[in-house]
């Protein structure tokens, strides 16, 4: 004994493995990915909370609803652009479509995307024939649109669009995305709070009935407390795998950004503002509806980049793979 | 009509299936010189990864990549054995293990990664399109895609193509071609996992108690990746290796994933519906 320090009994890592090194490769995707799942979520969200309006609601909420179709065609948009933009290969973009293979999320993902941009749409064109915006052969076009047909079939690959997201980042083998089964289910859910959302700042701009509103801000609520549920299942079951997400450097934005700011205020707001009449109601339930959006994209992106952090965790990675 | 369309999409036939070919990787006869990362360096035109120095004893390469196909470990182990001190020096040449179910493969958009003649995963450059979803899907951190500012296939994913081309040829893969002590060995996988049992008798015989074998189509690593046609001999546990006790498959629970996905869905639109229900008189 030489008063040298001794190599450690493994490969000289703490946790038992080889040295420090990472045992998968960190996630090589940027911004654009967070950010398509936002708006793509807030997309299908609203496209479905309007069809639903569609179906189930008054007149009244029918009229209000709809202006969500606006939302979700304008949401898609960028969607298309920004998957584009993280590819390695932008060049190559329309290889995703050259094969139909539905057990890869990424190729499900980018012919429902696909799928739904025509729909959402065929629906606001449609809408906006209703509304008076369209004159002419135009408005007897955009008339001939099959809407139950559109609204059933938009909305089923909305809840595609909207639930895929959290399953493509759990069918892979880093820790935060993979441990917890419930990675879907709560991007599903905040995709809803927050299509929901723009539904509602939709409906609180101008004079509209206050019922319709305080329906739509109930809808919201609801996505809310379930996103609240299923992320609370969420990091009990990924215990200590979510590390970088409750003490790393994405702690604060994921606690008060998307915790916080995104899902409880939005909560109490709505309370508050449904004792509210008038230009109070309207202006609580803006700003409630906006926290929620702008939490859905602090949720996504903070999972995302804290996820990246985790794929280099080693013993998180031995965890995953105990047998 | 079918071959009419053949003609016109430039389909062709794919080569018919031949037996299933791979590396057995002993490790017990690896002496770490790297002459494997090297052969594969100058027969896939890989460029270099530069000189950075480690410090974790020879490795100066740190792990597989999409410009580093073959990779040596090196663990320096030290165990208290009364008043001295017993050196254990384990070296391994990592690759990709060619899984029977291959993640990568699986997570595919485009249809990049194909399964070969030989059994083999492979990416067809030509189709990739840097979309990155097989990066983290490896279990094992194999494949990568190369960063934009690279000047080797810019933003594609790379990994281990087992030599296709020289397979095409029946020629042996570069880093198996070049190991001075055939601690790398291409085969026939079946013949290869023949040789590899008895060569685990061998060292149990005399004495390693630890050694084992590691992608086995009985080990509990095969569970859900399946038997890796790129398998090991190990000298310690897996994780000493940094390989997975149990590799996953992200397709076996992907299904459950989706389920909880549609709950919440549809559990929002009945919620909503009912409100909505409720607004109407």
């Amino acid at each position: 004994m030489m008063g040298q320090k001794a190599p450690s009994p493994s490969g000289g890592g703490q946790g038992g493995g080889y040295y420090d090194y990472p045992v998968v490769r960190r996630p090589v995707w940027t911004w654009e990915v967070p950010a398509y799942f936002w708006l793509g979520g807030l997309g299908a969200g609203a496209f479905i909370t309007a069809s639903l309006a569609q179906t189930f609601g008054s007149a009244d909420d029918r009229r209000i609803a709809a202006d969500g179709y606006y939302i979700a065609a304008a949401a898609l948009v960028p969607c298309a652009p920004l998957l584009i933009a993280d590819l390695g290969r932008p060049d190559r973009f329309h290889h995703m479509l050259r094969i139909f293979k539905p057990l890869s999320p990424m190729n499900l993902g980018a012919w429902t995307l696909t799928a739904l941009t025509p729909f959402a749409f065929a629906r606001a064109v449609s809408h906006a024939a209703d509304t008076g915006l369209l004159h002419g052969p135009l408005r007897a076009l955009a008339r001939l649109v099959p809407r139950r047909l559109v609204e059933l079939t938009g909305s089923l690959l909305g809840l595609t669009l909207a639930g895929y997201s959290g399953v493509l980042l759990g069918a892979t083998n880093v820790p935060l995305w993979a441990k917890s089964k419930l990675l879907g289910g709560l991007f599903m859910a905040s995709a809803l709070s927050s299509g929901s959302a723009a539904v509602t700042v939709q409906a609180a701009r101008g004079g509209e009935p206050e019922t319709t509103l305080h329906r739509l801000a109930t809808i919201e609520s609801a996505a809310s407390l379930g996103e609240m549920a299923v992320l609370a299942g969420y990091l009990v079951q990924s215990g200590k795998t979510a590390r970088p997400l409750m003490n790393g450097r994405y702690a604060a934005p994921f606690w008060l950004g998307a915790v916080g700011g995104g899902t409880l205020l939005p909560l109490v707001l709505h309370g508050v503002a449904r004792r509210h009449h008038g230009r109070t109601l309207r202006s609580l339930s803006t700003v409630a509806a906006v926290c929620t959006i702008a939490g859905s994209l602090v949720l996504r992106w903070s999972i995302f980049e804290a996820g990246k952090d985790s794929s280099e965790d080693q013993a998180a990675s031995f965890d995953l793979s105990k047998a | 009509m079918i071959d009419g369309y053949k003609r016109l999409m430039n389909l062709e036939q794919p080569p018919a299936p031949k037996k299933a070919k791979g590396f057995f990787t002993d490790t017990s006869l690896c002496i770490g010189c790297k002459a494997c990362e090297v052969a594969c360096k100058q027969w896939n035109q890989l460029p270099a990864d530069g000189f950075a120095i480690t410090g974790n004893s020879y490795d100066n390469t740190g792990h597989l990549g999409a410009t580093t196909w073959r990779h040596v470990q090196f663990i320096e182990q030290a165990k208290a054995n009364g008043s001295r001190q017993e050196q254990r020096w384990l070296m391994m040449s990592d690759v990709c293990k060619h899984c029977a179910n291959a993640a990568c493969l699986e997570a595919c958009p485009t249809g990049a990664l194909v399964r070969t003649e030989f059994d083999t995963v492979y990416v067809q450059q030509d189709i990739c399109n840097g979309c990155g979803f097989c990066v983290p899907a490896c279990p094992f951190g194999v494949i990568d895609r190369v960063p934009k500012e690279s000047t080797f296939e810019v933003g594609t994913a790379h990994k281990c193509t087992l030599c296709y081309d020289r397979l095409k040829d029946d020629m042996t893969p570069a880093c198996a071609k070049s190991c001075p002590t055939a601690s790398i060995q291409f085969g026939d996988v079946e013949e290869l996992q023949r040789r590899a049992r008895e060569r685990l008798g061998e060292l149990k015989a005399r004495g390693e108690s630890t050694a084992r074998l590691y992608g086995m189509p009985e080990g509990t690593e095969a569970q859900e990746v399946g038997p890796l046609h790129a398998f090991f001999l190990l000298l310690d546990k897996p994780e000493t290796y940094n390989l997975p006790e149990v590799p996953r498959l992200p397709r076996k629970t992907m299904a459950e994933r989706y389920g909880w996905s549609a709950a919440v869905g549809f559990g929002f639109a009945i919620v909503a519906a009912l409100v909505l229900r409720g607004g109407r008189q």
